[in-house]
């Protein structure tokens, strides 16, 4: 099964259990959680089923093409369901079987990992889920958002794409993967993390990405003033991004460090107040 | 009659589930205590899915009896016998017939009453209002809310299983209702179970490939361990953190072995095995203390007959050491001084600064003590790993296996040719994380880990940041029990005091708490944990308060104190001297010192006095100085006659109070010798009553 099928077929089981497909957002993000079909709707009362593929960008995850299992942009399939239901983790496990992966001659474990996006002001309990020891999905269950409780409970569940279909195809290398049948990884992704990764790690100039990383604050900050609250979280992910690859050419000190989270952390709390409004009627 | 409780959950972490197990016992006993049911067992079981508790408990609570009493025998009864209107009212008003009145004899006399017969609840009823209240009564570090329910758990809780003498306990948590049903492995067998009894249970869970006692999977992980190393003569890396993870995270274990390209082989042990611990839980192999390029895995299942569990856990390991690989080579390209300044930006702790600083410091704490511990000829290469030894923290390989800090630092030392002495001091810096753990072997090593555990311990404290029962965010208990553990075990001799003075001047002005201050808490400190590590090696309580009584100058010095005190303690010598010393300790209660002028000591007891204790004191002095309490203990024993002989013929409180003063003087010059050995006033003698006081 190519990539593009998984993803297909991820798309119609999940669909087939009443989830929204929603686009791919269009703003560089560190996993799927931090666009707002996410974000917003995991906040205040009203139920939420998503799902959608999102790239992720993990600037020092670069490694310019060279390692067979690590790359600065990865897909991410993510699920939202709210509330969980009772029966989310046996739903889950179908959504194996339906790619055609036969778990009785296979070792599915979910090893406990508690998730947390200080950034977001997000923490969650649940757990990696592995495969014949290879982690394909994280499975949590979100607690809070945006500094705040959130209920009800919504259920997240992220497939690590590559690290899935690397399972399907049984290969080592990543951009041995087919994303068709006649597309490979590679054929779409090896320049990419070449010229990322140089960039990422060498090119990127420090002074424009502090710049940038101001600059987005102060407009969210504006924004939420006039309360436009969604433009004002897409400042917020642009500032995050920033940090990253800051955080990536090596040029943030500790406290620097502590001080840049808190900014965004603050602006993204704000965010929340204003979705969800005064009688958290979201 | 038989009770059976099945919380099934999903996954729980494994330091939750014994927990959960442990304190659902307890409670659920506590419960049945206040209620009035025997218990006559009471077990608790299960997996990372179910907890579980079997017992036997009895049927219901005992019948009560009561006695309700009425009117003086006198007024109810008519001279004829016959009840008068006093009985028939009390009667009729408690519903019962006069016939069942009887005479009841109390402390004021005799009256009517009659006896009560209270039915004692049955048991199912109680649990049912007891489970459900224990359940919800549990706690866990980390509480999760689940779906659109109220209750709060480790993870979701999805089904109740509650039966009592074969009969299902039917109670309502949160829209969950128990029942006899539970459901099989997630997997293999996901359709329902019933059982009425633990014999049912088990065996149902057993068909389905769940073995429900957790030291059932620990045997059978370790006999399958055995059965697939037995061919290749090799032996596991033990890891029992780890098996008992495994134990707890699998329903059915299946070992399987699996193996890597040999050339990974190249990676020191440490690093190979912390990749497969962390990386994929698995065990390593290892042959005469060789890592050889196998593993062990286990396995949720039956069997692996087509090999692909094994082959994808080989695939994902290969990954991992791919990993480590590139990030020990990479690593090795800057060496660990160039790669020094990257220090600075790492945070040791806010008021305390980096990294860099605490290495500068390090450095010099680390010169001090080679000084002071004869080793003078370690000191360049001690210096050399006091600035090196925090430089892995900046590494590929401590970012992504922090638990390898320390160790992976010495061995790039080592690996970059830099001289023995450092590159073990730097391994072995951590050391010791437990007191089960071994104390560093190299003198280069202990010096450099008293040194970085102190450095942290003073500066801590100066910032007055409290240790408390619960709270201790640095680890500062941890770390003084390892410098007291590797000051006992390597025997070092160090003033204790003049260490922390040396490391307060090394803070210089950055410590705000006043400099006595800090010691008096250390003081305190140490002492704290030197009786603990010294009571949990069952040394009488009494002995290792007497040993610690005597002052904290010198860690090694107060292990010895209290070891001589338990090797003496059955002499025959020890018991009376024990007796003398309180007995002088009492006489001089709250006297003020006094000078000796030997011209005054005209008794012949206390000129002998006088004399055996010069004679006492320059042989006791040296032994002391040097640490052999043993033998100094021996010799001040042979005060005891001396001193008996001088209270009896003696008036200490003489009238005279020149002569008096003279002889307080000279008990005083004695006591002080015998406080550097101990204070005896807290050792317990059994003929305390009969002599003494």
């Amino acid at each position: 099964m190519s990539l593009q099928n998984l993803i297909l077929n991820l798309q119609t089981y999940w669909a087939g259990r009443g989830c929204y497909l929603a686009p791919t957002y269009d703003v560089e993000v560190g996993a799927g959680t931090m666009t707002p079909d996410t974000f917003f709707r995991v906040l205040g009362p009203r139920p939420w089923k998503v799902a959608y593929v999102q790239p992720s960008r993990r600037p020092t995850d670069g490694r310019y093409g060279e390692n067979p299992n690590r790359v600065q942009k990865h897909h991410q399939f993510q699920v939202i369901v709210k509330p969980s239901p009772a029966d989310i983790q046996d739903i889950y496990i179908a959504s194996l079987t339906s790619l055609g992966i036969d778990l009785a001659h296979h070792d599915l474990r979910f090893d406990e990992d508690d998730w947390e996006s200080p950034t977001i002001g997000a923490w969650g309990v649940g757990w990696s889920v592995h495969l014949d020891g290879l982690e394909i999905t994280q499975f949590t269950y979100f607690q809070q958002a945006g500094g705040r409780d959130v209920f009800p409970i919504p259920v997240e569940i992220t497939y690590g794409l590559e690290r899935l279909e690397m399972f399907l195809e049984e290969k080592d290398n990543i951009y041995d993967l087919q994303w068709s049948d006649d597309v490979s990884y590679g054929d779409l992704r090896l320049e990419e993390e070449r010229q990322f990764s140089d960039y990422n790690f060498n090119r990127a100039t420090v002074r424009s990405l502090r710049e940038s990383f101001a600059l987005c604050e102060k407009e969210a900050g504006q924004l939420l003033d006039k309360g436009l609250y969604l433009p004002a979280y897409d400042m917020c992910l642009k500032c995050s991004h920033a940090f990253n690859l800051l955080d990536a050419r090596g040029a943030i000190s500790v406290t620097e460090r502590v001080k840049m989270i808190a900014q965004i952390r603050a602006l993204v709390s704000r965010v929340a107040v204003q979705f969800v409004g005064p009688e958290g009627r979201a | 009659m038989e009770f059976l409780l099945e919380i099934n959950v999903e996954e729980m972490p494994t330091s939750h589930v014994r927990t959960a197990l442990d304190d659902l016992a307890e409670r659920l006993a506590r419960e049945l205590a206040s209620a009035k049911i025997a218990v006559a067992s009471l077990a608790a079981l299960g997996t990372c899915r179910r907890l579980v508790l079997v017992g036997d408990f009895a049927e219901g609570q005992a019948d009560r009896e009561g006695l309700v009493t009425g009117p003086p025998k006198a007024a109810a009864y008519a001279a004829d016998g016959s009840p008068t209107p006093a009985a028939l009212g009390f009667a009729r008003s408690k519903g019962i017939d006069v016939s069942r009145l009887e005479i009841v004899k109390t402390a004021r006399g005799e009256y009517v009453g009659f006896r009560t017969v209270e039915k004692g609840k049955p048991t199912a009823e109680i649990l049912a209002k007891a489970v459900p209240q224990v359940i919800g009564s549990l706690s866990f570090p980390k509480m999760m809310r689940w779906g659109s329910g109220t209750m709060r758990f480790s993870r979701p809780v999805r089904g109740l299983l509650c039966v009592f003498g074969g009969a299902p306990v039917v109670f309502e948590m949160d829209g969950l209702r128990s029942g006899d049903a539970t459901v099989g492995h997630k997997i293999r067998a996901p359709r329902p179970i019933r059982a009425s009894n633990f014999a049912e249970y088990k065996a149902a869970l057993r068909e389905v490939r769940v073995a429900v006692d957790p030291e059932e999977r620990k045997a059978m992980i370790l006999d399958q361990i055995a059965a697939r190393l037995a061919p290749l003569g090799a032996e596991l890396y033990s890891d029992p953190g780890l098996l008992a993870r495994l134990a707890n995270d699998v329903e059915w274990p299946f070992v399987f072995l699996g193996s890597f390209p040999e050339g990974y082989l190249a990676l020191p042990i440490e690093v190979l095995s912390t990749a497969m611990r962390e990386g994929l839980k698995v065990f390593s192999v290892v042959k005469s203390g060789r890592q050889i390029p196998y593993f062990l895995g286990v396995a949720d299942a039956e069997s692996d007959e087509r090999g692909l569990i094994r082959v994808g856990n080989e695939r994902v390991l290969k990954a991992r050491l791919e990993d480590a690989r590139f990030f020990w080579m990479n690593d090795l390209k800057t060496s660990l001084k160039k790669r020094a300044p990257a220090l600075k930006h790492v945070l040791f702790q806010e008021k305390l600064g980096s990294y860099d600083d605490k290495a500068q410091r390090l450095k010099k704490i680390a010169a001090y003590l080679a000084e002071r511990a004869e080793g003078e000829k370690i000191a360049k290469d001690l210096g050399v790993a006091a600035e090196l030894c925090k430089v892995d923290l900046v590494t590929d390989m401590v970012r992504e296996f922090p638990s390898l800090q320390g160790k992976v630092g010495g061995l790039y030392a080592r690996a970059e040719g830099l001289p023995e002495v450092a590159a073990a001091a730097i391994y072995e810096h951590y050391l010791p994380q437990s007191l089960e753990d071994d104390s560093p072997g190299t003198l280069a090593g202990s010096l450099l880990s008293i040194a970085d555990k102190l450095d942290s311990i003073v500066g801590v404290v100066g910032l007055g940041i409290q240790t408390t029962g619960s709270s201790d965010p640095f680890g500062l208990r941890r770390n003084a029990q390892g410098v007291c553990k590797i000051a006992i075990d390597r025997k070092l001799s160090f003033s204790f005091p003049r260490l922390v003075d040396k490391v307060q001047a090394v803070y210089g002005d950055k410590l705000k708490r006043p400099k006595a201050e800090i010691l008096d808490y250390l003081r305190d400190f140490f002492l704290g944990r030197l009786k603990y590590l010294h009571e949990r090696q069952d040394i009488r309580y009494d002995l290792v308060a007497a040993g610690l009584g005597a002052g904290l100058e010198n860690i090694y010095h107060v292990h010895l104190r209290i070891k001589a005190l338990d090797a003496l303690k059955a002499s025959p010598q020890f018991e009376p001297f024990i007796l003398m010393a309180k007995r002088v300790n009492n006489i001089l209660a709250g006297q003020p010192a006094c000078a000796l002028n030997p011209d005054l000591l005209v008794e012949k007891e206390e000129r002998e006095l006088q004399a055996a204790f010069s004679i006492v004191k320059e042989n006791v002095g040296p032994l002391i100085a040097r640490g052999d309490f043993g033998q100094a203990q021996k010799i001040v024993f042979r005060l005891e006659p001396v001193l008996t002989a001088f209270f009896e013929k003696v008036l200490v409180m003489a009238k005279e109070a020149p002569v008096r003063k003279n002889r307080l003087a000279l008990l005083q010059a004695i006591r002080k010798i015998l406080a550097q050995m101990a204070d005896y006033s807290q050792v317990v003698v059994e003929g305390e009553k009969a002599g003494g006081r």
